[in-house]
C-alpha cells in the first residue's frame, strides 16, 4: 500500500488541521502517515464470527477481535500478501468484507432492526448496505440508492457476493429520490446518509486525496449534503431516525450540516447521543466565525491518532414531530 | 425518465413459479422456494426475501429506476434452471441429488474458473460443493464437468 507523505498536504489544508486539533496535530500527522490496519467485517448472514475465525486461521491469519459487543470485526494482525484479503475463498464466497472499522460506525449507531424499512442513500460500493442486512437479517427492506451508474453495478456486486435478499437498489439522485418517494408517501424506519464528502479521513488508505483536495469542493459539497439532509428528513417517519455520517473532517462538511438541520427543523428533530465502540470526540461548537449550536456537540468526530482508524464524522437523529 | 433500454421486471405468477419450483424439485430436491421471484428479460429471474408486496414493487418501478430486486438466483436456460452461485448457497439445505463433491484440489481449480476434467458418468447441472461449502452449478457431461463462475466471482491468481 502506498503511504501518505505528509509533504503532500496542501498549506491550507494542514492551517485547517492545526486550528481543528492544537497541539494534537503532529500526532495526526504521525498517524496517517502509518500503514492503517486491515479489518474484515463477518458476514454474519453467511457465517459465525466464531467459525469465520477458525477457517482464517488455518490459513495462518492472526486475527484479533477487538470489540467484545461485535465479534464480526476483525483485525488481521500479520503480514499478508498483496492482494490477499480479496483473493480468498472465503471473500470470493462472501464470508466476510473488507471494511476499515470507522466505516463500520454508521452503521452500527444506525442499529437496523429485522423487518423495518430503511434507506441507504449514498450506497455505493456496498460496505454499509451489507452490513445494515446483516443486522436485518435479511428481512424488511432496504432501499439502497446510487446515482453514478459505474458506482451502482459495484454496489450490486457486492449485495450479491454477500447473499443480501432484502435490498431493492435505486439510481437516483439522493435528493430527487426522496422527492419521489415522498409523493409515493414513504415513511422509512431508518435511514443513513453518508454522505458524498471531500475524503479528508480517507488520507492514510487514499493519499491522492491530499493531492485533490481543495476548499472549493468542501464549499460545494457542503450544499449538497444539506440537500440530501433535508429532502432525507421528509421521509422519515416519525420516531424514525437518522444517520449522518462523512469521512471527513472539515466542519463546513460536518457541524455545519448538523446545525443548519437542527435550525431548520427545530421542533421536529433531535439530535441523539451515539454508544460507538471506539474513542471519538464531540463536535466542535465553533469554526471560523460561525458559532453553532450547542447540541452539535452530540457529534462525533474519530479522528486517526485515537484509536488507529480513518477519520469520520457522524451524528443521528430522531424525528420528534411533523 | 426511463430509457429505451430499460427492461421492466416481472413478478413471476404462481404458475410460473410452480414450473421452476418443480423444475428444482426434479433436478435438486428443492421443494420450496421462499420469498418473491422477479423477473428481468427473458431468462434472469431474481429472488428477493423483503416485505414488500408485489404492486409496492410495481408502483416504485413506476417512479424510480429499479437497478436491481435481491440477488440474481437463477437463469433459464433451454427451459432448464441453471442455479447462480447464490442461488445455490440461498437453497443450500433443500439440495439433496445432483451434487458434486470436489476434493480441494479441484475446488482450487474450480473457483479459478476452469474445467474440471472429470469423467462423472452424469449429464446435465451439476451442484459443485467441497465440505461446507457451494460454489454453484457446473454442467457435467461426458469427459468433463463445465465451468460457469462469472469472472467476478473467481479466485484470481497475482500477477
Amino acid at each position: 500500500m502506498t503511504r501518505l507523505d505528509s509533504a503532500n498536504l496542501k498549506p491550507l489544508f494542514i492551517e485547517r488541521m492545526k486550528e481543528l486539533l492544537g497541539d494534537d496535530f503532529d500526532n495526526y500527522i504521525e498517524a496517517i502517515e502509518r500503514e492503517p490496519p486491515r479489518s474484515i467485517r463477518c458476514n454474519t448472514l453467511k457465517i459465525s464470527p466464531s467459525d469465520l475465525k477458525k477457517r482464517l486461521e488455518a490459513k495462518g491469519w492472526k486475527l484479533s477481535q477487538k470489540f467484545k459487543k461485535n465479534p464480526e470485526i476483525m483485525i488481521i494482525e500479520n503480514e499478508l500478501e498483496p492482494g490477499e484479503l480479496g483473493r480468498s475463498v472465503e471473500h470470493v464466497l462472501g464470508y466476510y468484507y473488507v471494511q476499515e472499522i470507522a466505516s463500520m460506525l454508521p452503521v452500527i449507531a444506525l442499529n437496523p432492526k429485522p423487518d423495518e424499512l430503511v434507506l441507504d442513500l449514498c450506497a455505493a460500493p456496498g460496505s454499509k448496505t451489507t452490513q445494515i442486512a446483516s443486522l436485518m437479517k435479511n428481512t424488511g427492506t432496504i432501499i439502497a440508492n446510487e446515482v453514478s451508474l459505474g458506482r451502482i453495478k459495484i454496489l450490486a456486486s457486492n449485495t450479491e457476493r454477500c447473499g443480501v435478499t432484502n435490498v431493492v437498489i435505486t439510481k437516483q439522485d439522493g435528493a430527487a429520490l426522496c422527492r419521489k418517494l415522498k409523493k409515493l408517501d414513504y415513511g422509512f424506519d431508518k435511514i443513513l446518509i453518508d454522505a458524498p464528502c471531500s475524503g479528508e479521513g480517507t488520507l492514510r488508505s487514499t493519499p491522492k486525496t491530499a493531492i485533490m483536495w481543495n476548499i472549493n469542493t468542501v464549499r460545494k459539497l457542503s450544499g449538497v449534503q444539506k440537500d440530501l439532509f433535508s429532502n432525507a428528513f421528509s421521509i422519515l417517519k416519525k420516531g424514525g431516525e437518522i444517520v449522518y455520517s462523512t469521512c471527513t473532517h472539515s466542519p463546513e462538511e460536518n457541524e455545519g450540516v448538523v446545525n443548519s438541520i437542527l435550525e431548520e427543523f427545530k421542533g421536529q428533530i433531535k439530535i441523539e447521543r451515539i454508544n460507538i465502540p471506539i474513542k471519538s470526540r464531540e463536535g466542535i461548537s465553533k469554526w471560523k466565525e460561525r458559532e453553532y449550536l450547542e447540541d452539535v456537540k452530540y457529534s462525533c468526530r474519530i479522528y486517526p491518532q485515537d484509536d488507529e482508524t480513518e477519520g469520520f464524522f457522524i451524528a443521528k437523529f430522531r424525528k420528534v414531530g411533523d | 425518465m426511463v430509457s429505451d433500454k430499460f427492461v421492466p421486471m416481472r413478478i413471476v405468477a404462481m404458475k410460473d413459479r410452480e414450473r421452476v419450483v418443480s423444475e428444482l424439485q426434479e433436478r435438486f430436491g428443492i421443494k420450496d422456494v421462499p420469498g418473491t421471484m422477479v423477473m428481468r428479460g427473458r431468462e434472469r429471474l431474481y429472488f428477493y426475501s423483503g416485505n414488500f408486496e408485489s404492486w409496492k414493487l410495481k408502483k416504485l418501478e413506476e417512479n424510480v429506476i429499479i437497478e436491481r430486486v435481491g440477488v440474481y438466483f437463477a437463469k433459464m436456460v433451454d427451459d432448464k434452471i441453471k442455479l447462480s452461485i447464490e442461488g445455490v448457497s440461498l437453497l443450500r439445505n433443500q439440495i439433496t441429488k445432483n451434487i458434486f463433491e470436489m476434493d480441494d484440489k479441484s475446488m482450487d481449480d474450480w473457483i479459478r474458473g476452469r474445467d474440471l476434467n472429470i469423467r462423472t458418468g452424469l449429464n446435465g447441472f451439476l451442484v459443485m460443493k467441497n465440505g461446507n461449502d457451494f460454489f454453484g452449478i457446473g454442467k457435467a457431461s461426458e469427459n468433463k464437468i463445465g465451468n460457469f463462475i462469472p469472472k467476478s466471482r473467481r479466485v484470481r491468481d497475482r500477477g
